[in-house]
Protein backbone atom coordinates (compact mmCIF):
# COMPACT_ATOMS: atom_id res chain seq x y z
CA UNK A 1 0.00 0.00 0.00
CA UNK A 2 1.34 3.41 -0.84
CA UNK A 3 1.74 5.78 2.03
CA UNK A 4 -0.53 8.26 0.27
CA UNK A 5 -3.30 5.66 0.37
CA UNK A 6 -2.72 5.03 4.04
CA UNK A 7 -2.83 8.76 4.71
CA UNK A 8 -6.13 8.96 2.82
CA UNK A 9 -7.52 6.09 4.86
CA UNK A 10 -6.49 7.72 8.12
CA UNK A 11 -7.63 11.23 7.23
CA UNK A 12 -11.04 10.47 5.75
CA UNK A 13 -13.74 11.05 8.32
CA UNK A 14 -11.24 12.02 10.99
CA UNK A 15 -13.00 12.39 14.31
CA UNK A 16 -11.66 13.82 17.55
CA UNK A 17 -9.94 11.09 19.48
CA UNK A 18 -11.05 10.33 23.02
CA UNK A 19 -8.65 11.49 25.70
CA UNK A 20 -6.88 8.90 27.84
CA UNK A 21 -7.31 6.07 25.35
CA UNK A 22 -5.07 3.69 27.27
CA UNK A 23 -6.80 4.17 30.60
CA UNK A 24 -10.21 3.75 29.03
CA UNK A 25 -9.29 0.60 27.15
CA UNK A 26 -7.53 -0.99 30.10
CA UNK A 27 -10.42 -0.17 32.40
CA UNK A 28 -12.91 -1.72 30.01
CA UNK A 29 -10.71 -4.76 29.42
CA UNK A 30 -10.25 -5.13 33.17
CA UNK A 31 -13.96 -5.00 33.87
CA UNK A 32 -14.87 -7.53 31.20
CA UNK A 33 -11.95 -9.72 32.24
CA UNK A 34 -13.06 -9.53 35.86
CA UNK A 35 -16.59 -10.61 35.01
CA UNK A 36 -15.17 -13.51 32.99
CA UNK A 37 -12.90 -14.46 35.89
CA UNK A 38 -15.74 -14.43 38.39
CA UNK A 39 -17.85 -16.52 36.04
CA UNK A 40 -15.09 -19.09 35.60
CA UNK A 41 -14.40 -19.10 39.34
CA UNK A 42 -18.05 -19.76 40.06
CA UNK A 43 -18.04 -22.60 37.54
CA UNK A 44 -14.78 -24.24 38.52
CA UNK A 45 -14.53 -23.63 42.24
CA UNK A 46 -17.76 -22.15 43.50
CA UNK A 47 -17.87 -18.63 44.89
CA UNK A 48 -17.53 -17.95 48.59
CA UNK A 49 -20.70 -17.11 50.54
CA UNK A 50 -21.59 -13.42 50.49
CA UNK A 51 -20.79 -13.06 54.19
CA UNK A 52 -17.14 -13.71 53.42
CA UNK A 53 -17.02 -10.38 51.59
CA UNK A 54 -17.02 -8.66 54.96
CA UNK A 55 -13.96 -10.44 56.32
CA UNK A 56 -10.58 -8.77 56.54
CA UNK A 57 -9.04 -11.73 54.74
CA UNK A 58 -11.14 -11.06 51.66
CA UNK A 59 -10.27 -7.38 51.76
CA UNK A 60 -6.60 -8.18 52.13
CA UNK A 61 -6.72 -10.37 49.03
CA UNK A 62 -8.81 -7.99 46.97
CA UNK A 63 -6.78 -5.03 48.14
CA UNK A 64 -3.46 -6.58 47.20
CA UNK A 65 -4.38 -7.85 43.74
CA UNK A 66 -6.43 -4.72 43.10
CA UNK A 67 -3.37 -2.57 43.74
CA UNK A 68 -1.28 -4.86 41.53
CA UNK A 69 -3.85 -4.43 38.76
CA UNK A 70 -3.82 -0.65 39.09
CA UNK A 71 -0.04 -0.44 39.18
CA UNK A 72 0.45 -2.88 36.31
CA UNK A 73 -2.17 -1.09 34.24
CA UNK A 74 -0.48 2.25 34.82
CA UNK A 75 2.88 0.75 33.91
CA UNK A 76 1.47 -0.87 30.79
CA UNK A 77 -0.11 2.38 29.62
CA UNK A 78 3.14 4.29 30.08
CA UNK A 79 5.27 1.68 28.37
CA UNK A 80 2.89 1.73 25.43
CA UNK A 81 3.33 5.46 24.81
CA UNK A 82 6.42 7.33 23.70
CA UNK A 83 8.01 9.84 26.08
CA UNK A 84 5.99 8.75 29.12
CA UNK A 85 7.87 8.13 32.34
CA UNK A 86 7.32 4.46 33.02
CA UNK A 87 9.98 4.13 35.71
CA UNK A 88 7.77 5.66 38.39
CA UNK A 89 4.97 3.26 37.52
CA UNK A 90 7.42 0.34 37.65
CA UNK A 91 8.49 1.54 41.07
CA UNK A 92 4.85 1.63 42.15
CA UNK A 93 4.32 -1.96 41.11
CA UNK A 94 7.49 -3.04 42.89
CA UNK A 95 6.38 -1.18 46.01
CA UNK A 96 3.04 -3.01 46.07
CA UNK A 97 4.67 -6.43 45.74
CA UNK A 98 7.43 -5.66 48.23
CA UNK A 99 4.94 -4.19 50.67
CA UNK A 100 2.88 -7.35 50.55
CA UNK A 101 6.01 -9.44 51.00
CA UNK A 102 6.75 -7.38 54.10
CA UNK A 103 3.29 -8.03 55.48
CA UNK A 104 3.71 -11.73 54.75
CA UNK A 105 7.03 -11.81 56.56
CA UNK A 106 5.49 -10.11 59.57
CA UNK A 107 2.56 -12.52 59.73
CA UNK A 108 4.86 -15.49 59.25
CA UNK A 109 7.19 -14.27 61.94
CA UNK A 110 4.31 -13.84 64.34
CA UNK A 111 3.13 -17.41 63.83
CA UNK A 112 4.35 -20.17 66.15
CA UNK A 113 7.37 -21.87 64.51
CA UNK A 114 5.57 -25.19 64.01
CA UNK A 115 2.81 -23.50 62.02
CA UNK A 116 4.90 -21.28 59.80
CA UNK A 117 5.05 -23.66 56.88
CA UNK A 118 1.30 -24.24 57.03
CA UNK A 119 0.73 -20.51 57.00
CA UNK A 120 2.71 -20.25 53.75
CA UNK A 121 1.38 -23.38 52.04
CA UNK A 122 -2.24 -23.43 53.14
CA UNK A 123 -4.11 -26.34 51.64
CA UNK A 124 -4.21 -25.22 48.00
CA UNK A 125 -0.78 -23.80 47.25
CA UNK A 126 -0.43 -25.67 43.93
CA UNK A 127 -3.98 -25.15 42.77
CA UNK A 128 -3.97 -21.42 43.47
CA UNK A 129 -1.46 -20.19 40.89
CA UNK A 130 -2.90 -22.57 38.29
CA UNK A 131 -6.42 -21.31 38.80
CA UNK A 132 -5.31 -17.68 38.89
CA UNK A 133 -3.61 -18.22 35.55
CA UNK A 134 -6.59 -20.02 34.05
CA UNK A 135 -9.06 -17.40 35.23
CA UNK A 136 -6.83 -14.67 33.77
CA UNK A 137 -6.83 -15.99 30.22
CA UNK A 138 -9.94 -14.14 29.07
CA UNK A 139 -8.57 -10.92 30.59
CA UNK A 140 -5.25 -11.50 28.84
CA UNK A 141 -6.81 -11.95 25.44
CA UNK A 142 -9.13 -9.00 25.86
CA UNK A 143 -6.38 -6.73 27.15
CA UNK A 144 -3.94 -7.57 24.37
CA UNK A 145 -6.62 -6.97 21.75
CA UNK A 146 -7.52 -3.67 23.34
CA UNK A 147 -3.90 -2.55 23.34
CA UNK A 148 -3.33 -3.68 19.78
CA UNK A 149 -5.78 -1.05 18.56
CA UNK A 150 -3.43 1.63 19.89
CA UNK A 151 -0.28 0.44 18.09
CA UNK A 152 1.74 0.37 21.33
CA UNK A 153 5.46 1.07 21.61
CA UNK A 154 7.77 -1.50 23.21
CA UNK A 155 5.72 -4.62 22.42
CA UNK A 156 7.58 -7.00 24.74
CA UNK A 157 7.44 -4.99 27.99
CA UNK A 158 3.90 -3.86 27.18
CA UNK A 159 2.79 -7.46 26.66
CA UNK A 160 4.43 -8.53 29.90
CA UNK A 161 2.81 -5.69 31.83
CA UNK A 162 -0.50 -6.51 30.19
CA UNK A 163 -0.01 -10.08 31.42
CA UNK A 164 0.57 -8.91 34.97
CA UNK A 165 -2.51 -6.70 34.70
CA UNK A 166 -4.59 -9.59 33.37
CA UNK A 167 -3.21 -11.91 36.03
CA UNK A 168 -4.25 -9.50 38.75
CA UNK A 169 -7.71 -9.17 37.21
CA UNK A 170 -8.02 -12.95 37.15
CA UNK A 171 -6.80 -13.10 40.73
CA UNK A 172 -9.53 -10.64 41.73
CA UNK A 173 -12.10 -13.16 40.56
CA UNK A 174 -10.22 -16.03 42.16
CA UNK A 175 -10.13 -14.22 45.49
CA UNK A 176 -13.92 -14.44 45.58
CA UNK A 177 -13.77 -18.23 45.45
CA UNK A 178 -10.61 -18.93 47.43
CA UNK A 179 -10.93 -19.76 51.12
CA UNK A 180 -7.33 -19.23 52.18
CA UNK A 181 -6.92 -16.38 54.66
CA UNK A 182 -3.21 -16.00 55.41
CA UNK A 183 -1.23 -13.07 53.98
CA UNK A 184 1.88 -15.20 53.34
CA UNK A 185 -0.17 -17.56 51.22
CA UNK A 186 -1.54 -14.70 49.16
CA UNK A 187 1.84 -13.03 48.84
CA UNK A 188 3.44 -16.22 47.56
CA UNK A 189 0.86 -18.02 45.42
CA UNK A 190 -1.32 -15.27 44.09
CA UNK A 191 1.83 -13.43 43.08
CA UNK A 192 3.19 -16.53 41.42
CA UNK A 193 0.00 -16.99 39.45
CA UNK A 194 0.07 -13.35 38.37
CA UNK A 195 3.73 -13.63 37.40
CA UNK A 196 2.96 -16.70 35.29
CA UNK A 197 0.38 -14.71 33.35
CA UNK A 198 2.95 -11.95 32.96
CA UNK A 199 5.21 -14.55 31.42
CA UNK A 200 2.44 -15.74 29.10
CA UNK A 201 1.91 -12.18 28.00
CA UNK A 202 5.60 -11.78 27.28
CA UNK A 203 5.67 -14.99 25.26
CA UNK A 204 2.51 -14.59 23.21
CA UNK A 205 1.92 -10.90 23.46
CA UNK A 206 4.33 -9.17 21.12
CA UNK A 207 3.00 -10.96 18.07
CA UNK A 208 -0.61 -10.35 19.11
CA UNK A 209 0.08 -6.67 19.73
CA UNK A 210 1.25 -5.98 16.22
CA UNK A 211 -1.36 -3.92 14.45
CA UNK B 1 19.96 25.91 8.58
CA UNK B 2 20.60 24.35 11.94
CA UNK B 3 18.73 21.39 13.30
CA UNK B 4 16.97 23.63 15.78
CA UNK B 5 15.66 25.87 13.04
CA UNK B 6 14.33 22.95 11.06
CA UNK B 7 12.56 21.46 14.04
CA UNK B 8 11.12 24.84 14.92
CA UNK B 9 9.84 25.16 11.37
CA UNK B 10 8.17 21.80 11.58
CA UNK B 11 6.50 22.53 14.90
CA UNK B 12 5.41 25.98 13.75
CA UNK B 13 3.63 24.45 10.76
CA UNK B 14 2.47 21.25 12.40
CA UNK B 15 0.91 22.63 15.55
CA UNK B 16 -1.93 24.61 13.87
CA UNK B 17 -2.54 21.69 11.51
CA UNK B 18 -2.87 19.43 14.52
CA UNK B 19 -5.38 21.73 16.19
CA UNK B 20 -7.48 21.92 13.05
CA UNK B 21 -7.30 18.17 12.60
CA UNK B 22 -8.44 17.69 16.20
CA UNK B 23 -11.49 19.76 15.28
CA UNK B 24 -12.24 17.42 12.38
CA UNK B 25 -10.50 19.21 9.50
CA UNK B 26 -9.65 16.35 7.14
CA UNK B 27 -7.49 18.38 4.81
CA UNK B 28 -5.42 19.75 7.67
CA UNK B 29 -4.89 16.23 8.98
CA UNK B 30 -3.94 14.99 5.54
CA UNK B 31 -1.42 17.83 5.18
CA UNK B 32 -0.05 17.08 8.62
CA UNK B 33 0.45 13.40 7.88
CA UNK B 34 2.12 14.21 4.56
CA UNK B 35 4.41 16.68 6.32
CA UNK B 36 5.27 14.06 8.94
CA UNK B 37 5.95 11.45 6.26
CA UNK B 38 8.33 13.76 4.38
CA UNK B 39 10.19 14.67 7.52
CA UNK B 40 10.46 11.03 8.62
CA UNK B 41 11.84 9.95 5.27
CA UNK B 42 14.52 12.61 5.51
CA UNK B 43 15.39 11.57 9.05
CA UNK B 44 15.36 7.82 8.49
CA UNK B 45 16.89 7.66 5.05
CA UNK B 46 20.42 7.46 6.35
CA UNK B 47 19.58 4.51 8.57
CA UNK B 48 17.67 2.52 5.98
CA UNK B 49 19.25 3.88 2.87
CA UNK B 50 19.66 0.57 1.05
CA UNK B 51 16.09 -0.61 1.60
CA UNK B 52 13.53 1.96 0.47
CA UNK B 53 10.59 -0.38 1.03
CA UNK B 54 11.72 -0.82 4.63
CA UNK B 55 11.88 2.95 5.00
CA UNK B 56 8.28 3.20 3.87
CA UNK B 57 7.30 0.40 6.28
CA UNK B 58 8.63 2.36 9.23
CA UNK B 59 7.05 5.58 7.96
CA UNK B 60 3.68 3.84 7.71
CA UNK B 61 4.06 2.18 11.12
CA UNK B 62 4.80 5.58 12.60
CA UNK B 63 1.84 7.26 10.90
CA UNK B 64 -0.50 4.51 12.04
CA UNK B 65 0.72 4.71 15.64
CA UNK B 66 0.52 8.49 15.59
CA UNK B 67 -3.05 8.25 14.35
CA UNK B 68 -4.18 5.59 16.79
CA UNK B 69 -2.52 7.27 19.77
CA UNK B 70 -3.43 10.85 18.92
CA UNK B 71 -5.81 11.00 21.84
CA UNK B 72 -2.88 10.42 24.16
CA UNK B 73 -0.66 13.17 22.73
CA UNK B 74 0.41 15.62 25.42
CA UNK B 75 0.14 19.14 23.96
CA UNK B 76 2.97 20.31 26.23
CA UNK B 77 5.36 18.26 24.07
CA UNK B 78 6.57 19.53 20.74
CA UNK B 79 5.00 17.48 17.96
CA UNK B 80 8.43 16.94 16.43
CA UNK B 81 9.67 15.29 19.63
CA UNK B 82 6.59 13.09 19.94
CA UNK B 83 6.68 11.94 16.33
CA UNK B 84 10.43 11.31 16.49
CA UNK B 85 10.00 9.19 19.62
CA UNK B 86 7.33 7.08 17.93
CA UNK B 87 9.53 6.67 14.86
CA UNK B 88 12.47 5.58 17.00
CA UNK B 89 10.39 2.84 18.63
CA UNK B 90 8.97 1.65 15.33
CA UNK B 91 12.42 1.61 13.79
CA UNK B 92 13.71 -0.60 16.59
CA UNK B 93 10.71 -2.90 16.20
CA UNK B 94 11.38 -3.10 12.49
CA UNK B 95 15.03 -4.01 12.98
CA UNK B 96 14.16 -6.65 15.55
CA UNK B 97 11.68 -8.26 13.19
CA UNK B 98 14.18 -8.24 10.36
CA UNK B 99 17.02 -9.85 12.21
CA UNK B 100 18.98 -7.04 13.80
CA UNK B 101 19.05 -7.99 17.45
CA UNK B 102 22.05 -5.93 18.44
CA UNK B 103 20.01 -2.78 18.49
CA UNK B 104 21.49 -0.24 20.86
CA UNK B 105 19.62 2.83 21.89
CA UNK B 106 18.71 4.56 18.68
CA UNK B 107 19.67 8.20 18.71
CA UNK B 108 17.69 9.73 15.90
CA UNK B 109 18.26 13.26 17.11
CA UNK B 110 21.46 13.46 15.16
CA UNK B 111 19.89 12.09 12.00
CA UNK B 112 19.39 13.83 8.75
CA UNK B 113 17.48 16.88 9.88
CA UNK B 114 20.07 19.03 8.17
CA UNK B 115 19.67 17.11 4.94
CA UNK B 116 17.87 18.97 2.22
CA UNK B 117 14.28 17.84 2.09
CA UNK B 118 14.01 15.52 -0.88
CA UNK B 119 10.94 15.11 -2.96
CA UNK B 120 8.90 12.25 -1.51
CA UNK B 121 9.94 8.97 -3.02
CA UNK B 122 7.14 6.60 -2.31
CA UNK B 123 7.96 3.26 -3.90
CA UNK B 124 4.93 1.81 -2.23
CA UNK B 125 5.28 -1.40 -0.37
CA UNK B 126 4.33 -4.83 -1.66
CA UNK B 127 0.79 -4.32 -0.47
CA UNK B 128 -1.96 -3.67 -2.96
CA UNK B 129 -4.90 -1.85 -1.40
CA UNK B 130 -7.57 -3.35 -3.60
CA UNK B 131 -6.22 -6.83 -3.12
CA UNK B 132 -6.06 -6.30 0.62
CA UNK B 133 -9.57 -4.91 0.78
CA UNK B 134 -10.66 -8.03 -1.02
CA UNK B 135 -9.40 -10.10 1.88
CA UNK B 136 -11.80 -8.47 4.30
CA UNK B 137 -15.27 -9.76 5.10
CA UNK B 138 -17.89 -8.24 2.80
CA UNK B 139 -19.50 -5.98 5.39
CA UNK B 140 -16.19 -4.45 6.41
CA UNK B 141 -15.08 -4.04 2.80
CA UNK B 142 -18.24 -2.19 2.00
CA UNK B 143 -18.10 0.03 5.06
CA UNK B 144 -14.50 1.00 4.35
CA UNK B 145 -15.07 1.65 0.65
CA UNK B 146 -18.04 3.87 1.39
CA UNK B 147 -16.63 5.90 4.23
CA UNK B 148 -12.92 5.95 3.62
CA UNK B 149 -12.50 5.64 -0.13
CA UNK B 150 -15.67 7.29 -1.38
CA UNK B 151 -15.78 9.79 1.44
CA UNK B 152 -19.38 9.24 2.52
CA UNK B 153 -20.30 10.18 6.05
CA UNK B 154 -21.26 7.44 8.45
CA UNK B 155 -24.89 8.52 8.19
CA UNK B 156 -24.82 8.36 4.39
CA UNK B 157 -23.15 4.97 4.42
CA UNK B 158 -25.74 3.72 6.89
CA UNK B 159 -28.54 4.91 4.66
CA UNK B 160 -27.00 3.32 1.61
CA UNK B 161 -26.44 -0.05 3.18
CA UNK B 162 -29.42 -0.22 5.48
CA UNK B 163 -27.14 -0.90 8.45
CA UNK B 164 -27.20 1.21 11.60
CA UNK B 165 -24.64 3.99 12.05
CA UNK B 166 -22.97 2.22 14.93
CA UNK B 167 -22.77 -0.96 12.86
CA UNK B 168 -21.00 0.97 10.11
CA UNK B 169 -18.54 2.45 12.59
CA UNK B 170 -17.82 -0.96 14.05
CA UNK B 171 -17.31 -2.46 10.59
CA UNK B 172 -14.91 0.32 9.59
CA UNK B 173 -13.00 0.05 12.82
CA UNK B 174 -12.67 -3.72 12.62
CA UNK B 175 -11.90 -3.61 8.94
CA UNK B 176 -9.13 -1.05 9.38
CA UNK B 177 -7.56 -3.07 12.14
CA UNK B 178 -7.79 -6.27 10.13
CA UNK B 179 -6.36 -4.42 7.15
CA UNK B 180 -3.47 -3.15 9.18
CA UNK B 181 -2.95 -6.64 10.53
CA UNK B 182 -2.89 -8.10 7.05
CA UNK B 183 -0.55 -5.34 5.96
CA UNK B 184 1.79 -6.27 8.79
CA UNK B 185 1.63 -9.94 7.92
CA UNK B 186 2.57 -9.30 4.33
CA UNK B 187 5.49 -7.05 5.20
Amino acid sequence: MKTEQLIDLLATGIAPAAAHPFGRRLLRAGLVGFVASVGLAALLAGLNPAASLLTSATWMKLGYVGLVALAAGALCARLARPLADWRIAAGGLAAVVIGMAGLAAAVSGAAPPGQRLAVWLGHSWLLCPLLVALLSLPALGITLRALRGLAPMRPLPVAAAAGVFAGAVGALGYALACDEVAAPFVAAWYTLGIAVVGGLGALAGPRLLRV
Amino acid sequence: MTFEDRRGDFDAVARPLWSRAAAGDEQAYRSLLQLVARRLRAQLRRRLVDRPADLEDVVQDTLLALHLQRGAYDPALPLSAWVLAIARHKLVDHWRRHGRHDVARVALDDLGDDEPAQPPVDPGTPRDLERLLGLLPAAQQRAIRLTKLQGLSVAEAARQTGASESAIKVQVHRGLRLLAGVVRGKA
